[in-house]
């Protein structure tokens, strides 16, 4: 009864202008960011930062989910009608989406997934509301050693889902560790790694970090390809109607899609785009026409878009009640609330509850708008994706580097936001991926802290933290991850050499 | 014959990597280790630098074994990478002389001509539509006091 009260109040606030026309913005630039090639969520979320300071903590995260969130529906448009993803977690789409398009069925996919979205979207936000006061709860009892080895755990999954090479990850995780350590040390307050020099005393920021990473670097990747104009198909709103048929084999798929996703979520890395590829390949394992997966199946196309709207939920979980992002998007929002001078975790529901509240309130909202959103304008939002990215680069570029400069009035930010671009530039060239590295200047003072006072609690015996049981699980459950990867990549090798061996008998 | 190693730049990067990981731990040291029971400064960091070093180590030498590299610059775009480059140092050096709006306007033309946008009505039109919308956002919409430079 008082989480119903709670919620309520959280609508009351949700549904002031301002929190409103942030949700709708949100909605509306994240819709736009998920149909364009290139720009994805993360870089758009980080890009909006600056401007989220002038308003609250809890404008702010609305705004920030609502792009997220709207990302996740944009970018399905253009998978189906023009076979673009607009973001990652859209390739999928593309397989059954693009198929149903050239049979002319893409108003009815483009209407299954925006109804499937939003019941996703809604049962995911129903998930984080139900779940994360008791999970919050539950984090209260965490003490150093199991943040800790909740830490371990989370970096090791982060490392195995993350790109192609686990190692890479793993590099990629403690240089944005390495960053973090930057600055005035908050223990013995002796400055580290400044070199004399003054500017980086306080530290670097995370805002011009994340925009170089995340917004330069695209752009200088997106300014030296080619570009190749799509043709897009017209959609009347009219052509938008399913058959019974196809109303009835999405169903499944929805809710299927929906609780897979939303656990997806809770897990590190990439959640919106793993959650679609299992999504695919189950519903793929459960039809009675498997064979009709690639050639058009609407089950192939409701069930991962509903899943990547239900993971951003999921994802919110750890964020909110561990203060932990377990994604790329989700750091961004993290170093947002901290902006605001607001440290997600599990006192947020009792020294901050109408941020929790509001927030989960306003998605509601957030959710309806992009299904009204959506649905008639989807014509309009295809035609986006066509826009050339020199028009769109310039413009983008431009507001980075006002962005950044606008929060501090450093041209010193601006500098790190350039340098950071060039080589996460080269990072995203040679295959690093670039989600782990922002996840780790994130979590480096949170982990730093653990391992100092873990370390001061067992007097320097680490291994005193196999009596702690929850950092004991956490630990147990990272040894398997870690064995299961040792095993699947020798296991890998052999069937590798296996193969090869094969190939040159037949040859 | 003899085989002559070639540094690729991938090769090269990845040892920057390393070298960037020595770094941290000869600071890491320098600045002082403590005990485990009382970590000093460079403790943490050095753990970094350990982590570093083992996980750029093995990247590289697997970047070395494999000999494979991935070509960063297609043909004819290593120019338009380092105008992009240039038009963002200029964008620094010249804002407080010229104010944000007037540079707005010149990088965006700026950006727009090395993206190759043909003509110059797009991007004249581009340049202006960019540096109105950045003046009524900052000034009108966010109240953010920015240098304005020549418009005072």
């Amino acid at each position: 009864m008082e989480g119903f009260a709670l919620l309520m109040k959280g609508f009351a606030s949700a549904m002031t202008l301002v929190n409103l026309m942030a949700c709708f913005l949100g909605a509306l630039i994240g819709t736009i960011v998920g149909v364009l090639p290139g720009l994805g969520p993360t870089a758009t979320m980080a890009l909006m930062l600056p401007f989220t300071l002038q308003f609250g903590p809890e404008t702010g995260l609305i705004m920030m989910c609502g792009v997220w969130f709207g990302s996740q529906y944009g970018g399905s448009t253009t998978s189906i009608l023009v076979n673009i993803p607009g973001e990652a977690a859209s390739v999928v789409t593309c397989i059954d989406g693009y198929q149903m398009a050239k049979k002319g069925r893409a108003g009815p996919a483009l209407a299954m997934v925006a109804i499937g979205s939003f019941i996703a979207g809604t049962l995911g936000i129903g998930g984080l509301q139900i779940f994360a006061p008791y999970l919050g709860a539950a984090a209260l009892s965490f003490g150093p050693p199991e943040y800790l080895a909740f830490m371990i755990l989370a970096f090791v999954l982060l490392s195995n889902l993350s790109g192609d090479s686990p190692m890479k990850g793993f590099l990629m995780i403690s240089l944005g560790l390495f960053i973090s350590s930057i600055g005035i040390n908050p223990m013995d307050s002796y400055p580290r790694f400044t070199f004399g020099f003054d500017k980086l005393m306080m530290g670097i920021d995370f805002l011009p970090i994340a925009m170089g990473f995340f917004g330069i670097s695209e752009i200088l990747t997106i300014s030296l390809q080619k570009y190749r104009s799509p043709s897009v198909q017209t959609i009347r709103l009219r052509d938008l109607y399913p058959s019974k048929q196809e109303v009835k084999r999405s169903v499944g798929p929805t809710f299927r899609g929906s609780i897979l996703g939303f656990f997806v979520g809770l897990l590190p890395g990439p959640c919106t785009v793993i959650s679609t590829f299992i999504s695919w390949s189950m519903e793929k394992r459960l039809s009675k026409k498997p064979d009709e997966f690639g050639s058009g199946a609407i089950e192939g196309v409701v069930g991962p878009e509903s899943a990547n709207n239900s993971a951003v939920m999921g994802s919110m979980i750890p964020l909110l009640t561990l203060g932990i992002p377990f994604a790329a998007p989700s750091a961004v929002m993290l170093a947002g609330l901290r902006m605001h001078n607001v440290e997600p975790g599990p006192m947020l529901f009792t020294t901050n509850p109408d941020i929790f509240w509001t927030f989960i309130a306003a998605m509601y909202v957030g959710n309806m708008m992009l299904l009204v959103l959506n649905l008639p304008l989807v014509s309009v939002f295809a035609r986006i994706a066509i826009i050339r990215p020199q028009l769109l680069m310039p413009f983008i570029s431009v507001i980075c580097l006002v962005g950044v400069y606008s929060v501090r009035n450093a041209f010193f930010d601006v500098w790190v936001m350039i340098i950071a671009g060039v080589i996460g530039f080269f990072f995203r060239t040679w295959g690093f991926p670039i989600a782990p590295f922002i996840i780790g200047v994130v979590l480096g003072p949170t982990t730093e802290n653990s391992v100092r006072q873990s370390l001061m609690m067992f007097r320097g015996d680490i291994t005193l933290i196999i009596d702690r049981p929850i950092a004991l699980i956490f630990l147990i459950i990272t040894a398997l991850c870690l064995i299961y990867k040792i095993l699947t990549i020798l296991f890998a090798n052999k069937m590798g050499k296996i193969s090869i061996l094969q190939k040159s008998e037949d040859d | 014959m003899k085989k002559v190693l070639r540094i690729s730049p991938e090769l090269f990067f990845d040892l920057l990597i390393i070298v960037l990981g020595v770094v941290i731990l000869v600071v890491s040291v320098r600045d002082g280790l403590g005990s485990f029971s009382r970590p000093g400064t460079g403790m943490y960091p050095l753990f970094i630098a350990l982590s570093i070093l083992v996980f750029g180590g093995i990247t590289f030498v697997k970047q070395l074994l494999s000999g494979e590299t991935k070509r960063v610059f297609a043909e004819g775009t290593m120019g338009t990478f380092y105008m992009m480059l240039a038009t963002f140092a200029l964008w620094i050096l010249i804002m407080p002389l010229f104010g944000y709006v007037i540079i707005t306007f010149l990088a965006t033309y700026a950006f727009s001509k090395v993206m190759k946008l043909e003509g110059w009505v797009k991007p004249l039109g581009l340049s202006a539509g960019t540096a109105v919308f950045i003046y009524l956002l900052f000034d009108y919409w966010l109240y953010i006091d920015l240098p304005r430079g020549l418009l005072g």
